[in-house]
């Protein structure tokens, strides 16, 4: 039989070919049996557009060329207008503000996108352990047929995944430090080994100052979007190397989703204000403080720390929406007569 | 020699293009968006590169220089490096919401297999 391990969110459960009467294979996923799409359609169409680019690029300015004049310019106005040491961060939140601005928004609407999109029937609070609520109603609208032994194995590595216990599991220890040692397999664990949560624990502290002197400080203040970024990260270590119930009380959508819309709300202001009080959107309306302090900048200091905001909670709930999203299962009609994904 | 960046940024992009025209594991269309994606963060970045210039920071400036100096001085093009913090933190964004239509699309109709979902064909 296919050996079947006890992850979740593998593509063989759902893969076209599996539980159609076929011989059970050892390893369906060799590369010669994955369905290409008008391979050489596809060959000429990417190496024409090779060539064109390539074309392209052999006349376009190369490492010798001028600076841009937007480039001169920001790089002039940098530390005369801002107070800024560092010309980038004048762009993003001084030049270009108006662009971060839309960028912001963009972010924020992909966010929604991912967090509609991936949300179970019933209303929620977590994260994770949400689909056990509906899941009477979901037996009665949706009677379970099981089809085979690798949607059981799936649906029991799910149920597990979301807080259940699978007949027959051990229980699990409330932290993993209290996990006998070598016990659980690492794929069924709750968390990492003993030896990845002291590298962790080792190297949490410095992800997150590194991360927060990004925002704060660097060459000068802003550094919003990379400082999110690394908190992220901080935040899926912690996921990864000691499971969900040790964040379940921060990772919540309740509390990420008021943060972020907090964090847009102020960017909003920080930048309105400009346009109420120095008449121009995006313009610095904070006194400007010496170059090289904290508070150096204007409203960068502000902008960057607001988007600091958006920009960690933004991808936190993204990712961790992703990551416990619950089986919807639709009814497998391939048991019945029809075939779903056929020819109508 | 920045030509050879453009150029690995040509083939990355033209990699991507062949991976989301010919593959039909949806999985594997949207790897073939983020190696597009990241070819154009190669591109931009290579494009802000100057030969023998200085990170756009005016601190610090070598014996002998101004800040004045840096800025009339020869420096990477810090408007295109601005526009690669963006874009990457944009993509990751996108990618999620790809993969969260990927995941829906697998559990409604229980494959991977773009040339299986026709329900919307007309």
């Amino acid at each position: 039989m296919r050996p079947v391990s006890g992850t979740v969110g593998q593509a063989e459960p759902v893969s076209g070919t599996v539980g159609q009467a076929e011989p059970p294979r050892v390893r369906a996923e060799a590369a010669e049996q994955e369905p290409g799409h008008r391979r050489w359609a596809g060959a000429i169409l990417a190496a024409g557009m090779a060539v064109a680019l390539a074309a392209a690029m052999i006349s376009i300015p190369r490492e010798h060329a001028a600076l841009p004049a937007v480039a001169r310019y920001a790089l002039a106005v940098a530390l005369p207008r801002w107070g800024l040491t560092e010309p980038v961060n004048e762009i993003v939140y001084g030049t270009r503000g108006f662009d971060t601005f839309g960028e912001t928004f963009l972010l924020l609407a992909a966010v929604i996108s991912v967090v509609m999109i991936t949300r179970s029937r019933e209303a929620r609070r977590g994260y994770f352990g949400e689909s056990q609520a509906g899941q009477r109603e979901q037996a009665q609208a949706d009677p379970v047929v099981e089809t085979g032994a690798t949607e059981r194995a799936a649906r029991a590595a799910e149920h597990r995944e979301q807080g259940g216990h699978a007949p027959g599991d051990p229980a699990e220890p409330d932290t993993p430090d209290a996990t006998a040692l070598g016990t659980p397999a690492p794929e069924t664990a709750d968390a990492m080994t003993v030896v990845v949560r002291t590298a962790i624990r080792i190297a949490l502290p410095v992800l997150a100052v590194a991360g927060l002197y990004l925002v704060a400080w660097g060459y000068s203040p802003g550094g919003g979007f990379p400082g999110g970024a690394v908190l992220v990260g901080v935040l899926l270590l912690v996921y990864a190397g000691f499971g969900r119930r040790r964040i379940s009380r921060i990772v919540r959508p309740a509390l990420l989703e008021s943060i972020e819309l907090a964090g847009a709300g102020a960017i909003i202001m920080t930048e309105l204000l400009g346009l109420l009080l120095r008449g121009s959107f995006s313009a610095n309306w904070l006194p400007l403080a010496a170059p090289r302090t904290i508070l150096s900048g204007g409203i960068a200091q502000l902008f960057s720390a607001s988007e600091l905001i958006e920009v960690g909670t933004g991808l936190a709930i993204a990712v961790f929406a992703l990551i416990g999203m619950g089986h919807d299962w639709a009814p497998d009609e391939r048991a019945g007569a029809d075939d779903p994904g056929g020819e109508r | 020699m920045i030509l050879v960046n453009y150029l690995a940024a040509v083939a990355l992009l033209c990699i991507g293009l062949y991976a989301v025209l010919t593959k039909r594991n949806m999985i594997k269309m949207v790897m073939g968006l983020s190696l597009m994606e990241a070819a154009t963060y190669l591109f931009m970045i290579s494009l802000a590169y100057r030969a023998g210039s200085t990170a756009p920071v005016l601190l610090s400036p070598p014996p002998g220089k101004s800040a004045g100096d840096l800025v009339h001085g020869n420096v990477a093009d810090p408007v295109l490096q601005n526009f690669c913090l963006t874009a990457v933190v944009i993509g990751v964004a996108v990618t999620a919401v790809f993969l969260s239509v990927v995941v829906r699309i697998a559990q409604h109709y229980r494959t991977l297999d773009s040339d299986k979902v026709r329900k919307m064909r007309g």
